[in-house]
């Protein structure tokens, strides 16, 4: 027997006719409807910090945090925050696809597993040229780049020293909690 | 993340919003919804003939007979090859339960493990009293009564030389293989 596989555009239904649950953070990874618990103190903690790091980049991307990224027909993903080429209009009428971001960043606590094993080969696939990870649990900070089919070719994971998106330089001691 | 299990009402308000292509056929299976493969000719074959020996029941009016239309048990969602249901239980805003029906025939190609390790105990769980499974190519017929929680107390394996019996009318296993 076959699992069925929603296409975005269904979710896009579901989402509209009010059927998905309203109180879940609700992701459609590769045509599966997957939920996920509320967010922790911690995780949202330094999400806060990554917008705060990242806000000097405002005139080079557009920052957006958690909201839809569609990778393909059967996948759309809620991203921590992106950092998608600008400008902002260019959004206004469709969603970002993989193409669009110049960055991606997750904050993992126990989602770290599915967030390295299903998600980072989906950005991977998606074109998306930079992805970090921050674990808080081992307090560290993965950076994965140059995407290929599956993976990512280059992989490294940060206790200290410094992260750099689009030329600006991020303390990896600042990013961590 | 924790996939998403879909209910009954989500799924009947999926179909209504339009969610799925028209010619899709799928099975809520507790919470999942499965994609059912096209009918070969044999099965089709199979359940033609099954339909018209036991079509005498529902000229009598002891029996409502339906083939391949929904009958939800529990929280699921299938489609058996063919149910007879009690009379009257019949109505035009709602699918049959499975207490409502008499007997239900499953025919099996491929889906012998997937009918006697998910289904039937579906049908045991919904309260169905009597299940066939027509296992072609054990050329067998397993007859499942006396429903409890998660199965049937009474299987009995019919061989090509034996006759089933239903309500009166009689079906020689041989006919069904």
């Amino acid at each position: 027997m076959l699992r069925y596989r929603f296409t975005a555009e269904g979710f896009h239904r579901m989402a509209e006719a009010g059927i998905l649950p309203e109180d879940a953070r609700v992701e459609l990874v590769e045509g599966e409807i997957l939920t996920t618990s509320p967010m922790g103190k911690k995780h949202a903690h330094v999400l806060n910090t990554l917008v705060d790091l990242l806000s000097p980049l405002r005139g080079q991307a557009v920052i957006s945090i958690q909201n839809p990224l569609v990778l393909g027909p059967v996948t759309e993903v809620y991203p921590d925050l992106a950092l998608l080429k600008p400008p902002r209009t260019r959004y206004r009428d469709r969603l970002p696809e993989g193409e669009d971001v110049l960055l991606l960043a997750e904050v993992a606590d126990t989602s770290l597993d599915y967030d390295l094993t299903v998600k980072l080969p989906l950005y991977a696939k998606a074109g998306i040229p930079e992805v970090w990870v921050v674990d808080l649990v081992r307090d560290r900070v993965y950076v994965f780049r140059r995407p290929t089919g599956e993976g990512y070719g280059e992989r490294e994971a940060l206790e200290g020293g410094e992260l750099e998106a689009l030329g600006l330089r991020v303390p990896v001691k600042e990013v961590l909690p | 993340m924790t996939r998403h299990r879909i209910s009954l009402e989500e799924f009947h308000r999926m179909v209504e919003a339009g969610v799925f292509p028209e010619d899709l056929r799928l099975e809520l299976v507790e919470g999942e919804l499965l994609e059912m493969s096209p009918i070969g000719p044999k099965h089709a074959f199979v359940v033609r003939k099954l339909t018209t020996l036991l079509a005498p029941l529902a000229l009598e009016n002891k029996a409502l007979l339906s083939g391949q239309n929904p009958l939800v048990v529990g929280q699921s969602e299938l489609y058996p090859d063919v149910v007879l249901l009690r009379p009257h239980s019949d109505g035009p805003d709602r699918h049959p339960q499975g207490q409502e029906a008499l007997l239900v025939v499953e025919v099996t190609d491929t889906s012998l493990r997937h009918d006697l390790s998910v289904k039937v105990p579906l049908y045991a769980q919904g309260g169905v009293p009597e299940v066939w499974v027509v296992d072609r190519e054990g050329r067998r017929v397993l007859v499942h009564r006396e429903p409890r929680e998660g199965g049937y107390k009474e299987v009995r394996t019919l061989g090509p030389r034996d006759t089933l019996a239903f309500m009166g009318v009689e079906i020689p296993v041989e006919e069904l293989l």
